[in-house]
Order: C-alpha cells, then structure tokens, then sequence
C-alpha cells in the first residue's frame, strides 16, 4: 500500500516535469500563454474525491509550491495557497468513494474555474496583473477548462481504479482494527 | 462576544486562518526585492532542473525534427533572403571596421579609462532553456546557467531575435528568467526600458513599461511630439537606464498616436522575439564595475 502512496507521488512529480518541458512544446505558438493546464492538479482533484481531502490538501500544497519555488518570477505562495485551498474545498463538498463519472467532471470544471479564479484573485490582488476577470475568463480560463476536462476524461478509468484499490485497503484495515 | 470567542474554539477554523495569515506573510515577503535565495529553494530549483533539462532537450529536438519538416518547402525562399542579407553585412561590415578604427583612435586621443572603454564590450553566453511556464501573469523560463557561472539578478536575457527578459532569481545551477510580457508600469519591481530608434539614437526616445496582452504589443510611453520615431522603426534599448545594456533589439513600431494627456505620444511596439518554441538564450554580461 505505501508503494502504491509513492507510485501516486511519483507520476504527480512526473507530471509536473510534464507541464514545464513538453507541454510547451505540444501547444500551437498563437496559444502559448492561453493553455495551461495544470495536469497534477487534476491528478490532486481526483484525490480530493476519491481519497481524502487531507490527502489533497497537501499534496496541493506541496506541488503548489514546488511550482512557486521552481519557476519564481515575482511571489512564492500563489500556486501552493491556490491549490492547497481549491482541492480543500472540492474535497469537502464532492468526497464521495462512489462518486460516479458526471459527478467527477463537475468536480473538475468547478475546480479548475475556482483555482484559476483563486490565482487571477490574488494576482489583482498584488497589482501583478492588470487585465479584468473578464478578459481573463475568455483569455486563459476556458481553453484550460477544456484541456482540463479532456485530460481528466483520459485518465478517468486507471486512476479511479488504482485509488480506489488504494483507499479501499485502507479502511479495510482501520475496520479491522476498530 | 463569548460567541466570538468560541468561535476561535473551533480547531479547524483555528488552522484555516492561521493558514490564510501564513501565506499572506509569505506572499507579502516573496514579493519584494530578494537578493538571494535560501538553501532550500535553491536545493529544489537545482534538483527539479537538472530532472526538466533531461526532458526538455528531447522534446525540443522531436519537435524540431516536425517543424522542419513542415518548412522544407520555404527553405529555398529562405536561403534566397539570406544571400541577400549576407551581401549587405559584407559591405556593411567594411565601413563598420572604419568606423570602429576611427573610433579607437578618437577614444585614445581623448584618453578613456580602461572602465569607459569596456562600458560597451558585452559578452554574451549561451544558456539551453530547460523549462517554461506559460502562465500569463508570472511567464518566466528556467535556465541551465546559474550563480556558479556567473549569472546575477536582472541581467538581460536575449534570444537570437531580440530582448527575451531578466534573470528574476539565481540559484547555483539554474536560474529563472522573468519575460518582458510580465512588464507592468503598476509594479513597483518591474523595471522599464529606456528605448530608442535604431538609426536615430540621438533624437529619439521614450520608455517601455508596459506589455499590453489583449494585443501582444509592448506599449512605449513619454514620446516627445517632436520625436522622428515613426511606424516601421526598430526599437532598440538606449543603456541610459543601467539595467538594460545598451543596443538590445526590442521589437518595431506598429503605430504610434497621442497619449494619454496629450503632452507626449505613445508607441505600440511588437516584439521582436516570438516568445514561443524557446532552445538556447543568450545572457548578456556586462562588464563589473568596480566599486
């Protein structure tokens, strides 16, 4: 069960390693700055709901700030409080073990909205941007979504299934000890 | 009051606000002038870039083996512009060899310094990206040259088409490069580029501060009306500022029109690097000025 843990850590870092160096490279130059997707993000929202939203929490807060650490431009914490919070927050209200596919996508669309909405809020907020939430919405937002969506569709089957084996063990034995 | 109180009882809401002060704290910190980084930071820049520049290399030359694929059939148009330019630097290169002698000699007679007459020898090191992220707010690259080579915070960073950005932090083996369209005239930490037209270097000048999304264009403010800029110009960077080196190729003027209190114009310049597809940079190191 621990390898299995590690196993989730290690394809999150891969897929952070993923983001910065070959992603670029897939996207058409016109859209350079409008998708970005956040693949471990994702990855941490299936966490959320099929998980445990703890679990989230800091395995947001930890890739969050590997990202503010490694590509620091002007702040650190953006990343890490956007992702940490977002993940927190769909975990709380969608934390369902059974949760069906539709429901999963729901998470995702909300999810990737409210942490986009989450960074754009705090980048107004230390006047490091000034472009409206309009601008943005249409801008960066909804192509991410989209990317998001299609993304979180491809690796839907595999990763529900190997968290569930995963959490399944797991309260079996705190039953077991109960 | 009592109710506020327990309120604060409750643990959970306890370590959310707590949360909430910590990250107001780091972000507040993170966000001024930091001179160097600690060892933490620089233990994960150092360890996750040598991880991306083992990815980064790949990918680039498995996409540029596409990409010439794909512009196999204006190789010949290509090569045909070249020759083209080429004849041009040959006879250029001749009055530039003139000129410079010419100069030299001036410079003696006059009796520089040994420091005012390397004000302007820049040298120039290649460094391979080896990551990028495309957030529009905070677009920064990662760099294979770091503090052990040299590199110090905001050096220009150009590519071989024109100013790419400066170096925002530097750590023993990578450093970050923070791009010129994360410019803002509202932060206090961005630095404007004091600019010129090439070819009117003594009569024209104004201020990039600014890089305007919507349109992909840097936005040149404090034009004098009286300025011979004109659309189609080459804007290259003047040294007046001290941050930027002198000579650096910024972008050309796509148009030019009354600013915003009608004392002074306003240029929209396009970049001359195309800010995508990024393999290797040059960092431009000048000369150490003694103190």
């Amino acid at each position: 069960m621990a390898m299995r843990r590690n196993i989730l850590v290690a394809l999150l870092f891969i897929l952070f390693i993923i983001e910065g160096t070959i992603i670029p490279w897939l996207v058409p130059d016109a859209w350079q700055t409008r998708i970005v997707p956040h693949l471990v993000y994702i990855v941490i929202l299936f966490v959320a709901v099929y998980g445990h939203r703890h679990t989230a929490l800091v395995l947001g807060l930890i890739f969050g700030m590997i990202h503010d650490v490694v590509f620091y431009g002007q702040i650190i914490g953006t990343y890490s409080f956007a992702m940490g919070l977002s993940s927190y927050l769909m975990g709380l209200i969608f934390q369902a073990p059974r949760a069906p596919l539709p429901v999963m996508m729901t998470v995702v669309l909300l999810g990737s909205l409210l942490f986009d909405g989450i960074l754009h809020a705090l980048y107004t907020l230390f006047h490091l941007t000034d472009e409206s939430f309009d601008f943005a919405f249409v801008d960066h937002m909804l192509p991410n979504l989209v990317i998001h969506f299609v993304f979180a569709l491809v690796i839907y089957v595999p990763l529900r299934r190997q968290l569930e084996m995963l959490y399944r063990r797991r309260r079996a034995s705190r039953e077991d000890k109960a | 009051m009592l109710e506020l109180f327990k309120l604060l009882g409750n643990k959970r809401l306890f370590i959310l606000l707590m949360g909430l002060v910590l990250f107001i704290g780091l972000m507040g910190f993170t966000i001024g002038p930091r001179t160097t980084l600690s060892w933490p930071e620089k233990f994960t820049r150092d360890t996750i870039g040598f991880v991306q520049y083992v990815f980064y290399r790949p990918a680039g030359y498995i996409a540029g083996f596409f990409e010439d694929i794909s512009t196999l059939r204006s190789l010949y148009e290509e090569n045909e512009q070249l020759k083209t330019a080429l004849a041009h630097y040959t006879r250029d290169k001749a009055k530039y060899n003139y000129i410079e002698q010419e100069n030299e000699r001036l410079k003696n007679d006059l009796h520089f310094t040994e420091e005012q007459r390397n004000k302007y020898n820049y040298e120039y090191r290649i460094a391979q990206v080896v990551s990028v992220n495309n957030d529009p707010n905070n677009r920064t690259l990662v760099i294979d040259l770091g503090a052990r080579d040299g590199v110090k915070q905001n050096m220009s960073v150009t590519s071989a088409e024109g100013l790419v950005g400066i170096v925002s932090q530097v750590s023993n083996f990578t450093s970050t490069v923070k791009l010129l369209t994360s410019m803002d005239a509202k932060d206090p930490n961005s630095k404007a580029i004091a600019a010129t037209a090439l070819g009117k270097e003594n009569d024209s000048f104004g201020m990039i501060e600014s890089y305007d999304q919507a349109s992909g264009t840097f936005i040149m403010t404090k034009i004098k009306e009286t300025d011979p800029l004109q659309k189609g110009d080459t804007i290259v960077s003047s040294g007046i500022g001290g941050v930027f080196p002198r000579g650096m190729v910024i972008g050309t003027v796509v148009s030019r029109q009354v600013g915003d209190f009608g004392l002074t114009n306003t240029a929209q310049i396009k970049p001359a690097a195309d800010f995508s597809d990024w393999k290797e940079l040059f960092v431009v190191f000048t000369p150490e000025v003694k103190e």
